[in-house]
């Protein structure tokens, strides 16, 4: 496998992140992989802002380990970025605006070019700087300037022969500049691929299976689903901003309630105000799908950056006991698959399903050769519309496998009160006037049972709640959601130095399935990976399958892992075992 | 109950409403006249009974759903306004009717009414004010007089009592009005008119509650109260309803208006809402996998 590394830098407002999607697009619509990842900060000017975009060969895990190619917009670009460079990283800059003499000469290839000058003279927009280095480091990669003009022609057409003309000019300027030379030459494979990021899968996944209302109240990295609803309002969903997240998730039980699939969606402090109404759709039976975007906490924390530190949180949220589904998707096409699903488990087992996704998760682009649409099946479960029994509906009838039928508003004979105070089949409160009779005390135990064995029948019917084996080897990576794709990654470098390691890894957390889990892991020498500090998911299998987990690689510095941090840090633990 | 119920057709004017649940309110207690008054409410309009969702808080005045045999949801305490929402957004086809306390509403809610006052979302909030916490059995409401006594300000409460009509009014909701459970008739009246119109409507009643409330007592509110429609106010004037809505205030408490303070038509929330141009949220089909193609077409 080749890959190439990119890094643009430079300050907000340089336009680095459109630079970013365009060279993204680039690579995707000409058989390439691509994997992009952007670092930035909680303030809309000035800062220290980047994009990495990785084009490789075959199927890309991470953005990579350091940078092969820097495009340096700006000082801070070298200053900060130093220490990320490859041996050999090619540095183009503009020579009257960044200096380099602070790099080792011997160990980078410099690239000065007048960007600004060019940009000017090409189409008198100072902004086209970034075009015209994005085409020498096209140069360089060896991926035909053809294919970037047809990409700009898709993107700009509109706006006009002049605009094309510029953005062609500008970087052909750049492609052609004196002494630019092809270095890498990695071809693709003819196959055009979508550039898709979590959250646009995760809400693509959602449109599939027929979400029709979204409510949010903004919050990085969860905002751009509903900036993602709000854009495709034409395309019959309704995306609503409430007043704050205690709003976005009892409108969506109430919109679930009336018939709708719903979802909500936020990120650990959003889902903290969410947590009093997931009970509520617990107690309810309301199905509903709620979005946690994790970002680095506790509290505010690092806004722009990542962490997979509330999965004890969202499993144990809300007082009481109530059913639930939580699952983390491995990888962007993965958040479409289990979003898609999820609407089906929510609706099948009427309880809330959990998204954890993660910052890393829902903002980086993986080029996707194709989505499941096909496989996307849409399930509502239960539903009654018709009282064909007679008799007042027992929206809550006791069952063996603990679910009861629902029925709509709307539906003439089945009128029922849901009660988020314990109530009887028919939904009747037994909290108020009769709590504590010996009757009452029988109802409470009856329906508290029948909601929490809905979990008993999710593990019995669904195939899902089983964590997958990624690959055998002597030694097993053990990891989960986000994490995954850098633990693959990890495994190819192990690989190619001569050690066969595995990978056991979960996307559908709750309910775990003790028996199937434990059987899987016990006896296996595992190692625990996670992006937290204190392995939390292994604290999940030991508490479920009395496995103790006693290696483990765990960060928490706001940044994902790559995957030769785990093959690192796996290989220094198998020395000492 | 015997009602005969034609679907589509409309609900005969006798259906009772009743199910087989008996209010747990005590005796004498403010929210029975609301029970009541909705129920005659909604006898004059004539909706069937499938098509209405009763959505409350928690309170005593929250456990309205459950004598009516109407669809309902007895949800959070504070949160019946987004969960109504909800329901009416994914179904405008239904009459959604939110009832709750004012601590409910007013104290936790509060800031759940603002919003759907701006956005005119076409349902009826009926607030049983009883300036005190009922199921709590007795501290200090939001609409608590300066001064009050409760079990949670023993030595008078020093914080002054929310104007909910006033805020409401200013917030933007559409149809404005206050009820006492002295008077079901006029309460009726209110609340029918109420559902009725097309966007927010709220009708804040003072509904005493005999057990908790000592201060403010059928009694109490009987020697104040007035009836706006005999005072020859302008209800569409916002204006003359700001300058009602302070006068308890103004008055010391002697002089309190009840009735419509303001009504005006406005585009209610579903008229401006792009999607439901199209009809009910939940009457929309689902998406072809080629719809779904077509979208992804947007990330090649
Ligand atoms: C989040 C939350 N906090 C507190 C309570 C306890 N609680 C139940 S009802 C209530 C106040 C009831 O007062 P009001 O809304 O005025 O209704 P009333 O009983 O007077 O009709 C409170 C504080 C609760 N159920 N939930
Ligand atoms: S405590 Fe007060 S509000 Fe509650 S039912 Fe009794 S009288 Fe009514
Ligand atoms: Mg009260």
């Amino acid at each position: 496998m080749a890959s190439v590394s990119i890094r643009i830098c430079g300050a907000n407002g340089d336009g680095v992140e459109s630079s970013g999607a365009l060279v993204i697009k680039v690579a995707a619509k000409n058989g390439l992989h691509v994997f992009g990842y952007r670092g930035y900060q909680s303030i809309i000017r000035g800062g220290h802002v980047w994009y990495q975009i990785r084009i490789g060969d075959s199927e890309l895990r991470s953005h990579g380990e350091g940078i092969d190619i820097l495009i340096a917009l700006n000082q801070d670009s070298i200053n900060y970025q130093k220490s990320h460079l490859n041996q050999n990283a090619i540095v183009i800059y503009d020579p009257s605006k960044v200096k380099v003499d602070s790099l080792d000469s011997s160990r980078f290839v410099f690239v000065p070019i007048p960007l600004l000058d060019i940009a000017i003279a090409a189409s008198g927009d100072p902004i086209m700087r970034n075009v015209v280095a994005i085409g020498a480091a096209l140069k360089f990669v060896g991926i035909d300037i053809d294919a970037f003009n047809e990409v700009i022609r898709g993107m700009f057409g509109r706006k006009g022969e002049a605009v094309v003309n510029n953005n062609i000019k500008a970087a052909a300027e750049g492609y052609n500049y004196n002494g630019v030379k092809t270095a890498y030459n990695i071809k693709g494979d003819g196959k055009q691929r979508y550039a898709l990021d979590g959250n646009t899968a995760l809400s693509i996944g959602a449109y599939a299976a027929g979400c029709k209302f979204y409510a949010a109240y903004p919050m990085t990295p969860a905002s751009t689903i509903l900036q993602w609803f709000a854009s495709h309002e034409n395309k019959g969903v309704m995306p609503k901003q409430t007043e704050d997240e205690i709003a976005a998730i009892n409108m969506t039980i109430g919109a679930a309630s009336a018939g709708a699939r719903a979802m909500c969606g936020t990120s650990g402090g959003g889902f903290s105000l969410m947590v009093e109404g997931l009970g509520l759709a617990g107690m309810l039976e309301t199905p509903i799908v709620v979005v946690n975007s994790q970002r680095t906490g506790p509290s505010t924390g690092l806004p722009t950056k990542t962490e997979q530190a509330d999965l004890l949180f969202v499993m144990h949220a809300s007082q009481g006991e109530f059913p639930r589904i939580v699952v983390a998707p491995r990888s962007v096409a993965d958040s479409f698959k289990v979003t898609a699903e999820a609407f089906n488990l929510a609706d099948r087992y009427q309880c809330p399903v959990i998204i954890l996704m993660d910052l890393y998760m829902s903002e980086h682009i993986e080029s996707v050769e194709r989505l499941d649409v096909d496989e996307v099946v849409i399930d509502r479960g239960k539903v009654v519309t018709e009282n064909t029994g007679g008799g007042r509906f027992k929206r809550y009838l006791i069952t063996d496998d603990g679910i009861s039928q629902r029925a709509y508003p709307g539906s003439a004979g089945l009128e029922y009160v849901a009660g988020s105070d314990e109530h009887d089949e028919f939904g009747d409160l037994i909290s108020d006037a009769f709590a504590g009779t010996d009757e009452s005390i029988e109802v409470r135990k009856k329906m508290n049972a029948k909601r929490m064995r809905k979990m008993d029948t999710m593990l019995k019917n669904e195939k899902v709640f089983v964590p997958h084996v990624d690959a055998d080897g002597g030694f097993y990576i053990v990891t989960w959601g986000s994490t995954t794709s850098p633990a693959l990654e990890a495994l190819e470098i192990l690989k190619s130095k001569g050690q066969s390691v595995g990978l056991i890894s979960f996307d559908y957390i709750l309910p775990m399935d003790s028996r199937k889990t434990s059987d899987m892991l016990k006896g296996k020498k595992l190692i625990d990976v996670e992006l937290n500090g204190t392995g939390q998911l292994a604290k999940v299998i030991r508490m479920n399958t009395g496995i103790g987990i006693e290696k483990s690689i765990l960060k928490s510095d706001g940044e994902a892992f790559t995957g030769e941090e785990i093959a690192n840090g796996i290989a220094e633990i198998i020395k000492s075992w | 109950m015997a009602d005969v119920i034609n679907p589509g057709t409309g609900a005969t004017p006798k259906q009772s409403f009743a199910s087989s649940i008996k209010g747990i309110w005590c005796p004498g207690c403010g929210d029975w006249s609301v029970q009541a008054a909705l129920t005659k409410a909604l006898q004059g309009i004539g909706i069937e009974r499938e098509r209405i969702v009763i959505v409350s808080g928690i309170g005593c005045s929250s456990a309205m759903p459950h004598p009516f045999s109407t669809y309902g949801i007895h949800s959070l305490h504070g949160r019946l306004i987004p969960v109504a929402t909800g329901v009416k957004l994914a179904n405008d086809d239904l009459t959604v009717i939110g009832t709750g306390g004012d601590g409910d509403g007013y104290g936790i809610g509060v800031g759940h009414l603002i919003h759907a006052a701006r956005r005119n979302i076409n349902i009826t909030y009926i607030v049983m004010d009883n300036e005190i916490y009922g199921l709590t059995t007795g501290q200090a409401s939001p609409t608590s007089l300066l001064g009050a006594k409760t079990k949670s300000t023993p030595f008078g409460s020093i914080e002054n009592p929310e104007n909910p009509v006033g805020i409401a009014i200013a917030a933007g909701a559409t149809y404005v009005a206050r009820a006492f459970s002295g008077d079901p008739v006029h309460m009726a009246e209110l609340i029918k008119n109420g559902i009725l119109h097309k966007g927010f409507s709220i009708i804040d009643v003072f509904s005493p509650c005999v057990t908790f409330n000592n201060l403010n007592t059928y009694d109490w509110f009987r020697q104040r109260v007035y009836k706006l429609e005999q005072a020859g106010h302008d209800p569409s004037s916002m204006q003359k309803a700001l300058e009602r809505s302070l006068e308890a205030e103004q008055t010391g408490w002697s002089k309190i208006p009840i009735g419509l303070f303001y009504k005006t038509e406005k585009p209610a929330y579903s008229a401006l809402d792009m999607t439901l141009q199209k009809g009910p949220l939940v009457n929309q089909p689902m998406p072809t996998k080629q719809q779904v193609m077509d979208i992804l077409e947007e990330y090649k």
